[in-house]
């Protein structure tokens, strides 16, 4: 009698681990204006579930080799319920600007690690799309090998991973969709697609809807933290955010 | 009103949708706009023509793009804002605008 509901049991709890992923989500990759807002927060895309971010350690814009700090003008904001953070970034030339976050290592207790996810994604204005595959040097960093903005849906995304600098080979890159439609999905193992990268550190993936897609390559920091007087270590995320626009068929 | 519609063009609607690539910038510098037209892979145009409209719209005078070089027209403290065309010989178009916040400094 007991065996049943056991069953079912370790049925539900063998679900896969939601992802978590880095944000920085403007209103759109495509500005046609001279400011946007831009929403900052550290979720699970895909199941619209945030978890409680602190103040980021840095969050930046960088134009043309220019960086702009703007982590002073970070106002607090809720997404999906928990705290999360918005700017309002300057868009003052045509061309690309690149936003990159470096959120304060989050605490996850339920895998016993730190996670950081350096995060970035971009900008083209007013029509100047130069500059997109340029390196910021961050820690951990996906370097865009398309063009990453005016996607169509369906269009392959490609990127090295890198760390410190070099390309990770056979890196594994979590991909996971924005949901802000509200998609659904015949499997929990649909939620979160993986693909490799090969010796060279460059991964493919084709997006198969429109709306933002959070690529992550994963690795651990030399570095722990403690965490109750224990040393723990941390997660370290290349993210990089990816819109697909829709296919106009008319 | 005009300050309020040229605001609007510049938050809104800069125009690059039909812009076939050439993606066109100004801005004020020691007294002077500066307007540089490139296509979006960067280079600079070469021919073509700056069509200068005041703030509704009415077209003040247009100057000769040559060899790539930014166009420079000195600014008019009391004009109220711009909207700054060009158009290159194959039809290529693009525009920015000016408000009269950007032009603040210059009278």
């Amino acid at each position: 009698m007991t065996r049943f509901p056991l069953f079912v049991a370790a049925t539900v709890l063998a679900l896969p681990a939601q992802a978590h992923f880095g944000l920085l989500l403007p209103a759109t990759s495509l500005a046609e204006t001279r400011e946007m807002p831009v929403s900052i927060a550290f979720l699970h895309p895909w199941e619209r579930e945030g978890m409680t971010m602190e103040a980021p350690q840095n969050v930046s814009i960088t134009f043309e080799g220019e960086t702009t700090d703007l982590t002073g003008s970070l106002t607090s904001a809720t997404l999906f319920g928990d705290q999360a953070w918005e700017v309002t970034v300057p868009l003052p030339r045509p061309g690309v600007h690149v936003l990159s976050l470096t959120p304060t290592p989050y605490w996850e207790p339920d895998e016993d690690v730190f996670i950081q996810h350096f995060t970035k994604t971009y900008i083209a204005a007013f029509g100047g799309d130069e500059g997109w595959d340029a390196e910021l040097g961050l820690r951990t960093e996906i370097v865009p090998l398309t063009r990453p903005f005016a996607l169509w849906e369906g269009n392959l995304f490609q990127g090295i991973v890198k760390r410190d600098g070099a390309a990770v080979p056979f890196a594994e890159v979590e991909v996971e969709y924005f949901n802000d439609s509200g998609a659904g999905t015949p499997s929990e193992l649909m939620i979160t697609q993986t693909v490799k990268a090969d010796q060279n550190g460059v991964f493919s993936y084709s997006a198969p809807a429109a709306g933002w897609w959070g690529f992550a390559a994963l690795s651990t920091a030399e570095e722990t933290l403690p965490q109750d007087g224990v040393e723990k270590e941390i997660e370290l995320g290349a993210v990089i955010w990816v819109e697909f626009q829709a296919w106009d068929a008319k | 009103m005009i300050i309020r519609s040229l605001v609007l063009l510049a938050l809104l609607a800069p125009g690059v949708s039909l812009a076939h690539g050439l993606v066109v910038f100004a801005f004020v510098d020691g007294g002077d706009v500066v307007v540089e037209a490139k296509f979006s892979n960067g280079r600079l145009a070469q021919a073509g023509v700056v069509n200068v409209y005041d703030a509704v719209d009415t077209k003040l005078f247009d100057l000769p793009v040559t060899g790539g070089e930014p166009v420079r027209f000195p600014v008019d403290p009391s004009s109220g804002g711009y909207r700054i065309e060009v158009v290159t010989p194959n039809g290529h178009s693009d525009y920015w605008v000016l408000t009269p916040n950007d032009l603040k400094g210059t009278e």
